[in-house]
């Protein structure tokens, strides 16, 4: 009997309780929060909308099947990695693909999606560029042009790498929001950015405002599964969070949440 | 040796099917690491490209150009899905789908009219589409169907190995069994029958030739133990024989006819039969022996005791009653017939020249006392007997007397 007990409270604390019980979980925004004050009425920031709004879900789901109470915190996405790695961060929803640089400071965890990076610009800029390009636009031909990119991102990384050769001129910057604008105000001529993060910010613009040039692009590190970041110490919580991933998409919870944000699937 | 040839050849066979097993797992382990993996990137491809085609499909079922803007958003997106993008055929599919319905949609928001005029060349694309995602499912079917018959196949390998190891180790444990039996049961068995026999009577217990050293020595045990069961046999007569007779003379003694004496007595007197006993002793024997030596008189009683056992009748018992003394019983005889018979003998010993072994003979006579022992007890007809003798005795030895009847009342 006594056994019994004791291997019960053996299975159960195996099985989900996080020690300490919270989590601090970095979501990284797409734009700075507005000021309660400067709010238009009836308009909020749609926080909960596209892929913001998928990554919180999930984070909530992911929190209730390990059995802890999570603070959520909003960040840059810039401030995440370091965050985690510091430790400040117990979770990073910052849609991180996997590198081998990245690894070496944090730990991933199972996919959650697939993404694939893609350049934006406004119809103006692309005819533009299509009238001087000889080819297709894409981001192979690329040259002299000013990209606009989020700041610390795999798309920032490779675009530092290759900025000399192709005279390009990177401009970072601290959310997709930024980019967007910088867009619009014809700051920058592209922008290159992940995909489906994209897609929320534009379908709040009218249609027309914005359109991908070139094609999707998954190879060089801009593209393939995408993970959340976990301190490489905690290694429970790794585990923890794997379980949960996988149970979520066992029994279809992951496929309601993503059917709740998008109309097709990102997995 | 042959369990150490069996050791070797199952332990051979073990590691074969060992190296099975892990065959197996490494191939299931491969189902489960590639294969699956493989599969669900085929299913997952397949699924996008279907969508794209359907997204295409509501580009042109729709009405408003809200509508057109979220089709033509699901194309783009899901044109942009790492799945599609990874996979060259269906990427440059999907890139000029995707072309062609952002151009499309940029003519129908100018001019809505134009849509219809474009469907039948989107019809082309979407069922090159349509034959794509079937070509995916069926990769993946294809896939799928290898890897498992791979896998079955080497199972199936496996598991025609392991009866064949079954098979060899029951026929090794047969030939065990068997060994077992011949050298090891069958023996044992033998032994056992034998040694279930075993008695003076029978001969000695024989054994065909074993290999088997155990029981080899098992065998010579048991036949060292019928030898000396013969051995005690033997000792046991003897000692029987020291029990009953008289070393010197060969004649039963005193103790042995007593016993035989009261058995004749018994019968004579229940079957109302006539029985005499009777009493000798030897003349002078005193002086012989004090003459002559010991030697010469147990030569005398030697000689005595062989004339005695060579004139009495083979019913009639004689013993050695004391140092010269002798005692008789002669049953189914009147104490007439004992006379005759004692006279002659008396006759007989006393014309006997002995030879001594120092060269010396003599002749040496002999006292006779009989009795009627047809009606007394033992012990009292030897008494009358004694009597008798006595009387010889004192009447100049060298004679036989006949004891005077005494009359006894009969027991009621």
């Amino acid at each position: 009997m006594r056994s019994c007990l004791i291997l019960f409270g053996l299975l159960t604390a195996l099985t989900g309780v996080v020690h300490g019980g919270e989590l601090q979980v970095a979501l990284g925004v797409q734009e700075m929060k507005i000021p309660p004050s400067s709010r238009e009425a009836g308009k909020g920031v749609p926080r909960s909308a596209g892929l913001a709004g998928f990554n919180e879900a999930l984070a909530r789901e992911i929190c209730r099947r390990i059995s802890a109470r999570c603070v959520m915190l909003n960040s840059t996405f810039g401030e995440i990695l370091p965050g985690v790695e510091g430790g400040r961060f117990d979770l990073g929803f910052g849609n991180f693909l996997r590198t081998p640089e990245r690894e070496k400071r944090v730990a991933f965890s199972d996919a959650i999606w697939h993404s694939s990076s893609r350049l934006l610009a406004t119809p103006q800029a692309a005819a533009r560029m299509a009238s001087q390009a000889s080819g297709e636009v894409s981001l192979d031909s690329l040259q002299g042009v000013r990209i606009a990119v989020v700041d610390g991102t795999q798309q920032h990384a490779y675009l530092r790498s290759i900025a000399s050769e192709r005279r390009l001129t990177v401009i970072p910057l601290l959310t997709m929001a930024e980019a967007l604008l910088a867009l619009k105000e014809d700051k920058a001529d592209l922008a290159l950015l992940l995909t489906l993060a994209t897609y929320a910010m534009i379908s709040r613009e009218p249609p027309g405002r914005f359109e991908f040039v070139g094609p999707p692009v998954a190879d060089r590190g801009l593209g393939g599964t995408v993970h959340i970041a976990v301190p490489k110490q905690k290694e429970d919580i790794l585990s923890q969070v794997n379980q949960a991933i996988r149970a979520l998409r066992a029994d279809g919870s992951y496929q309601r949440i993503a059917r709740q944000f998008f109309p097709f699937s990102m997995d | 040796m042959l369990v150490v040839v069996f050791v070797l050849v199952f332990g051979g066979v073990l590691a074969m099917v060992a190296s099975d097993q892990q065959q197996v797992l490494e191939s299931t382990e491969r189902l489960q690491q590639q294969t699956v993996p493989e599969i669900i990137r085929f299913q997952r491809l397949a699924r996008n490209m279907e969508q794209l085609r359907q997204e295409g499909e509501r580009l042109f079922a729709v009405a408003t150009p809200e509508a057109r803007q979220q089709a033509i958003f699901v194309v783009t997106l899901v044109a942009s899905h790492p799945s599609i993008v990874e996979y060259p055929q269906s990427a440059a599919l999907a890139r000029e789908a995707e072309l062609f319905l952002v151009d499309v949609n940029r003519q129908a928001n100018e001019n809505p009219a134009s849509l219809k005029n474009h469907y039948s060349d989107w019809n082309n694309l979407s069922s090159r589409l349509s034959l794509q995602v079937d070509d995916v499912s069926i990769q993946g079917i294809n896939l799928t169907t290898a890897d498992l018959a791979s896998v079955a196949h080497s199972m199936k390998t496996a598991r025609l190995k392991l009866i064949g190891a079954a098979m060899l180790l029951a026929a090794f444990l047969l030939l065990l069994g068997y060994l077992l039996r011949q050298y090891l049961i069958r023996p044992l068995q033998r032994i056992d029958r034998q040694l279930t026999g075993l008695s003076v009577d029978r001969p000695a217990p024989e054994f065909p030739a074993t290999p088997v050293a155990e029981i080899f020595s098992i065998e010579q045990a048991s036949k060292r133990l019928h030898a000396s069961l013969l051995e005690n046999e033997r000792s046991r007569l003897e000692l029987e024989n020291l029990a009953h007779f008289d070393g010197l003379t060969g004649l039963v003694n005193r103790r042995y006819f007593m016993e035989r004496a009261e058995t004749e007595l018994l019968r004579a007197h229940r079957y109302d039969r006539p029985v005499a006993v009777g009493m000798a002793d030897l003349d002078f024997f005193k002086r012989i022996n004090d003459t002559y030596g010991h030697a010469a008189g147990d030569l005398v009683l030697k000689t005595f005791a062989q004339l005695l056992k060579d004139s009495v009748r083979q019913t009639d018992l004689v013993c050695r009653y004391g140092g010269e003394e002798f005692a008789f019983v002669f049953p189914e005889s009147t104490v007439d017939e004992a006379l005759v018979l004692a006279e002659r003998f008396r006759q007989r010993f006393a014309e006997r020249e002995i030879f001594l072994p120092d060269g010396h003979r003599v002749h040496v006579t002999i006292s006779i006392g009989l009795a009627d022992a047809s009606r007394l007890p033992l012990e009292k007809a030897l008494s009358c007997a004694d009597q008798a003798l006595y009387q010889a005795k004192h009447e100049g030895r060298n004679r036989v007397i006949v004891a005077a009847e005494q009359r006894l009342p009969l027991p009621v």
